[in-house]
């Protein structure tokens, strides 16, 4: 198992994409980060800050990509059968790959974050990460969003993956991952509406991606009647029945 | 002799069409055994069956005693394989995929990566990038993936795929010498004059079975013997052979005559030398794998 998390990882770190992407990321951090410099009237630092220049936003946007490739590509280069006709058993090399999104991830997110307090430090020194940021200081806002990310970065990443795995192709997931993204940072006001009349409609997985919105105003939970623990139960269960989904459509694939 | 490989009564259906009926075969541990059929025949889903890489509709695929399925993979440590076309990551240099494959201790991995980047002469290119490979390259680097870690069992579907003859060649001794050193392959391939100047076993598949399992030897000297026999004046000479009562094998420009009792050849000659007809050559036909491959098709169509 090791050696196939080894083999994941050298290959991505062969990859040029993954690191045009990590350098996207900062770009655009750092390209937000003179934005708020320049026009700090509309772009206030502090929200700025709270918005990581756009950092959690990018990083998904690169991650989605990524994960749609990494099955994906073994079936378009034709590399799927040497992966597969190894001793190895087919739910190690699926597990390997699952770990290499894992690591990628939390490799993106502390990228991020570290470029987020750099620019906070170097450039808005008048951000004060001890002043209240909707009535919590803004460090501790800041990082309880984050969690969020990371948890509904995961549920999207799933999804990802299964669509990568059903399709074969990258483009059809990247695709379904973006629109999945979009769609619940412009409809959630919609979602909402319909929980209100429907409220078991509140157990759909878009509903689940608003955790970071409610962990940080816990007044949201009102309006998507899911605590806390319950949201994160259905986050959780989402991902997993994804990846399991993904595992049985690759286990069994003839190449 | 040690079988190393066992293929058993092996069934497989694409959806509702039926590919394999029932295919058997062996090849001894150090032979290498050719697997010729038909476009279509099923060369290619027996090899992946054989890998563990499909599932099957019945059979029993056994390496060196130890059954192996999709679900069972414990043996293929010791096989190496290229299947259809060589798997390549464009991002990556001919190097690195060996390194990316290669196991062993750090000084091992060097002496198997030095040996296959030498045997395949791969030296010139294994340090770029394969998006830049040409199509002999990728096959070269397809190839030595599958003989890197020095596996007990090769598998390679049509290995001499755009090389060019020095390097089928050089192939070609490569798999001689692993052989020798008690490899046992497995090699499917159209290029049936290639296969018989190294095959020990042929395995004809047509219609989903193994229609026939023989050695190269046997194959070559199968069915009656034919000589042809060249002389300055073919026309009298042909007179003379049918004046004497024997019998030429039709179709044939030379001269040619099948060896039906053990004194056909030498009555012929003398009939030819009694008229004094200079001739300048006798050659025996062999058999060789196209002429049988040719007969099988034809036998199969018949049916
Ligand atoms: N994934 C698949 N789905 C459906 N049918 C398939 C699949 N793979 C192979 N077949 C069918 O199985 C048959 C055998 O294919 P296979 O690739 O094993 O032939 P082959 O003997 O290797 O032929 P070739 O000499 O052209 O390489 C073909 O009729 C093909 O159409
Ligand atoms: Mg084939």
């Amino acid at each position: 198992m090791g050696t196939l998390i080894k083999q994941e990882l050298f290959k991505l770190v062969h990859k040029k994409g993954t690191w045009i992407g990590a350098a996207l990321i900062v770009l655009v951090q750092f390209g937000i980060a003179a934005l708020a410099k320049m026009q700090g009237k509309i772009f206030g630092p502090a929200d700025m800050f709270q918005s990581t220049f756009l950092g959690t936003s990018m990083t998904l946007f690169v991650l989605i990509a990524s994960t749609a490739s990494i099955v994906s590509m073994e079936f378009q280069y034709g590399t799927v059968k040497q992966l597969l006709y190894r001793k190895f058993y087919r739910s190690q090399v699926f597990l390997s790959k699952v770990c290499v999104v894992v690591l990628h991830m939390l490799a993106l997110f502390a990228l991020e974050l570290a470029v987020t307090f750099a620019i906070k430090f170097a450039i808005f020194p008048q951000v004060d990460l001890a002043a209240k940021y909707m009535g919590t200081p803004a460090w501790q806002y800041l990082l309880i969003g984050q969690g969020g990310e990371i948890l509904t970065a995961l549920l999207l990443l799933s999804f990802v993956l299964l669509m990568s795995t059903l399709f074969k192709t990258n483009a059809a997931a990247i695709a379904c991952g973006y629109v999945g993204y979009f769609l619940i940072s412009m409809a959630s006001t919609l979602l909402l509406m319909v929980i209100a009349r429907w409220h078991w409609v509140k157990w759909n997985p878009f509903t689940m991606l608003m955790l970071p919105q409610q962990l940080q105003s816990p007044d949201i939970a009102k309006a998507t009647y899911l605590s806390n623990p319950e949201m994160i139960g259905g986050l959780v269960v989402y991902t997993v029945v994804f990846t399991l989904i993904a595992y049985l459509s690759f286990r069994k694939r003839n190449v | 002799m040690a079988t190393e490989l066992k293929v058993k009564d092996l069934h497989k259906f694409f959806g509702r069409k039926q590919v394999l009926n029932g295919v058997d075969f062996t090849v001894e541990t150090g032979h290498i055994a050719a697997l010729v059929g038909p476009n279509g025949a099923g060369k290619s889903t027996i090899m992946k069956a054989i890998l563990g890489l499909i599932t099957t509709n019945g059979g029993e695929v056994t390496i060196a005693g130890h059954a192996v399925s999709i679900t069972s993979h414990q043996e293929l440590d010791n096989v190496g394989a290229l299947i259809e076309y060589p798997g390549i990551y464009p991002f990556l240099t001919g190097r690195q995929h060996l390194d990316l494959f290669v196991t062993g201790t750090k000084a091992v991995k060097k002496a198997k990566i030095d040996w296959v980047v030498q045997a395949m002469q791969m030296g010139g290119y294994i340090d770029t990038k394969a998006k830049s490979y040409s199509l002999g390259m990728k096959q070269k680097l397809g190839i030595a993936q599958a003989l890197l870690n020095r596996p007990k069992l090769v598998i390679l579907d049509e290995p001499m795929n755009g090389l060019d003859p020095q390097a089928v060649k050089n192939l070609r001794d490569v798999i001689v010498s692993l052989a020798k050193g008690g490899t046992t392959f497995l090699i499917s391939s159209h290029i049936l004059s290639e296969l018989e100047k190294l095959a020990d076993t042929v395995l004809m598949l047509n219609g989903g079975r193994i229609v026939q399992q023989t050695t190269m030897h046997e194959l070559q000297n199968a069915g009656t013997k034919v000589f042809t026999i060249h002389t300055v004046d073919d026309e009298g000479a042909r007179a003379a052979l049918i004046n004497q009562g024997i019998q030429i094998l039709p179709g044939n420009k030379t001269i040619a005559i099948a060896l039906t009792e053990e004194d056909s050849l030498d009555k012929a000659l003398r009939a030819l030398i009694n008229v004094n007809v200079t001739i300048t050559g006798v050659n025996q036909v062999k058999h060789d794998l196209e002429g049988s491959f040719l007969d099988m098709i034809k036998s199969g169509e018949a049916k």
